[in-house]
């Protein structure tokens, strides 16, 4: 964790009425320290952090610290995991203490090159790792009658959630391991959200997102499209996007080139 | 064993006051014990739907802080022996009722009473959550708009999981009422059709109950539409009660006598 400071305060006092107002303000970053090379392994270790804290880096900003890599890291592989990291719905957006050659490279990918910075003390970072875990369970109970359906044990498994009910206006079932299953209608204003697929065997009329982990494989499927929107790793459409041959049908929604796709189901 | 129905739709000016007054009305005619309910603290109507309005002298709230005694606020109606109206405040918010105390109105009410109509208000918070709380069953009354079906859907939802059966597991029985079907406007399209309604909604119809002058008059002069033998109203709230009564009988509106198409319907979803 570290801390982004920004030197800049307000303006010229004598312009008393203007359009904005310019301020410092201090904002706290997540930093990725490399230990060594964005390998396979590099990979695997981060996917299972972000399995077991599926929220806790929802919108949170990433810096890429590389003051331990040094100049081992070569440029290819720096643009690979710069797009590796926004693939997984990280929103990196800074880099700290690269070699030069680094910088340019992450400069050319976007990224501010960042000064600094200070780490928070690591309680700050557990308050707010607690929070986000208390924010996911709020949203749990607050999907309603499938709360008790969707609390999967702790197993490593991906578990799908099933839903026999009707998804009323207003609900939102959550399945943050796998797969979510409604065999029955979703209602306009209705919210599906799930780290697999979905899969309604009824008319899906609310809104579904499906690989919301950034499982760009995810897909959903539905036997009458009238949904308000779908999107599959924060990718989306809205019910004016779809081709009208495709509504009220059976579909298959998926990513393609990334790209999202709507096919009839024959 | 009393039994607790709730009559609500999330969306105002629906019917839904109209109608508890009309069910209300109807389980008394048929003999059983009835009270209605009025949730809606602040903007009480009932008592005026049902013309008791001038003889509200204690209230609902004033049961739950105590201030008087249940038998001193039920109003027993002028012409049905059967029918009791337990009024709400206007002076007072939905603030002034709690969980408890409401529980315990009904608990008291429950060992005299077959049944206990509580007529709940719009929206979907306290005076609302509340009135669904300790429902056994609920009448989800629904006009043919789509904001309207919308808004019963929102409150099926909180029926199945913000309701005491809910918590434990158990499901509260749904019934939709149609109100206010104008059949001209629905075959013009300009309202949806039943099939519409019933695909969304997903739950058993009880009736259908027509656009109608004689609501309106009966609400004006404080008589429960249901004793309009002659309306189709009436005649339309009459079967919706016989029918929640576990009679069965053919679906039809504005009076008429439908085909069997209504029944299959019913057969369909029920």
């Amino acid at each position: 964790m570290n801390s982004l400071t920004s030197d800049t305060t307000a303006a010229d006092p004598v312009a008393t009425v203007k359009p904005f107002q310019i301020r410092g303000r201090f904002f706290t970053a997540v930093a990725l320290r490399l230990a060594g090379n964005a390998d396979q392994d590099f990979y695997k270790a981060l996917d299972a952090e972000l399995m077991r804290m599926p929220h806790f880096f929802d919108h949170a900003p990433f810096v890429i610290d590389l003051g331990e890599v040094g100049a081992a890291l070569k440029g290819e592989a720096l643009t690979q995991m710069i797009e590796a990291l926004k693939r997984r719905k990280l929103s990196v957006f800074g880099v700290q203490n690269g070699t030069p050659e680094q910088t340019e490279i992450a400069k050319r990918a976007g990224l501010l090159p960042l000064p600094g910075g200070r780490d928070a003390p690591l309680d700050r970072v557990e308050t707010q790792r607690r929070e986000a875990e208390r924010m996911v369970a709020e949203r749990k109970a607050k999907s309603g009658a499938a709360a008790a359906e969707e609390a999967p044990p702790p197993a490593a498994k991906p578990s799908a959630v099933i839903v026999t009910e009707p998804v009323r206006s207003g609900q939102k079932i959550y399945a943050d391991r796998g797969d979510l299953v409604v065999v029955s209608s979703v209602s306009n204003g209705a919210e599906l959200v799930a780290a697999g697929n979905i899969h309604v065997y009824g008319t899906l009329r609310g809104r579904a997102l499906a690989g919301v982990n950034g499982d760009t494989s995810a897909r959903i499927f539905c036997q009458s499209l009238d949904a308000d929107l779908v999107a599959v790793a924060g990718l989306y459409l809205t019910y004016d996007d779809y081709a009208r041959e495709h509504l009220k049908k059976p579909v298959q929604v998926f990513l393609e080139n990334d790209k999202l796709r709507v096919d009839a189901l024959k | 064993m009393a039994k607790i129905i709730v009559v609500t739709s999330g969306k105002g000016g629906v019917g839904k006051t109209t109608s508890s007054a009309a069910i209300g009305a109807g389980l008394a005619l048929r003999g059983y014990k009835t009270v209605v309910i009025d949730f809606d603290v602040g903007l009480r109507n009932l008592d005026m739907i049902m013309g008791c309005e001038r003889r509200v002298v204690f209230d609902f709230i004033n049961v739950i802080q105590g201030d008087a005694k249940l038998k001193q606020a039920l109003i027993k109606d002028k012409r049905l022996e059967n029918l009791f109206v337990l009024p709400t405040s206007q002076t007072r918010d939905k603030d002034a009722l709690s969980l408890e105390g409401v529980e315990q109105v009904l608990n008291e009410l429950k060992e005299e009473f077959d049944y206990i109509v509580c007529d709940s208000p719009a929206g979907i918070e306290r005076g609302a959550h509340l009135a669904m709380y300790f429902a056994d069953e609920a009448i989800v009354v629904t006009n043919p708009e789509v904001s309207s079906v919308r808004d019963s859907d929102r409150v099926l939802g909180l029926l199945q999981s913000k309701t005491r059966h809910a918590e434990e597991g158990v499901e509260v029985k749904t019934h939709l009422l149609l109100t206010r079907y104008d059949k001209d406007r629905v075959a013009r399209g300009e309202m949806l059709n039943v099939e519409d309604v019933l695909e969304i909604l997903a739950i058993p119809l009880i009736g259908i109950i027509p656009e109608s002058q004689t609501v309106l008059k009966a609400s004006n002069i404080g008589m429960p539409v249901v004793l309009d033998e002659k309306s189709a109203a009436g005649k339309a709230y009459e079967d919706a009660v016989a029918r929640l009564d576990g009679e069965e009988r053919e679906m039809r509106y504005d009076g008429e006598e439908k085909p069997g198409f209504f029944q299959r319907l019913l057969g369909k979803t029920g």
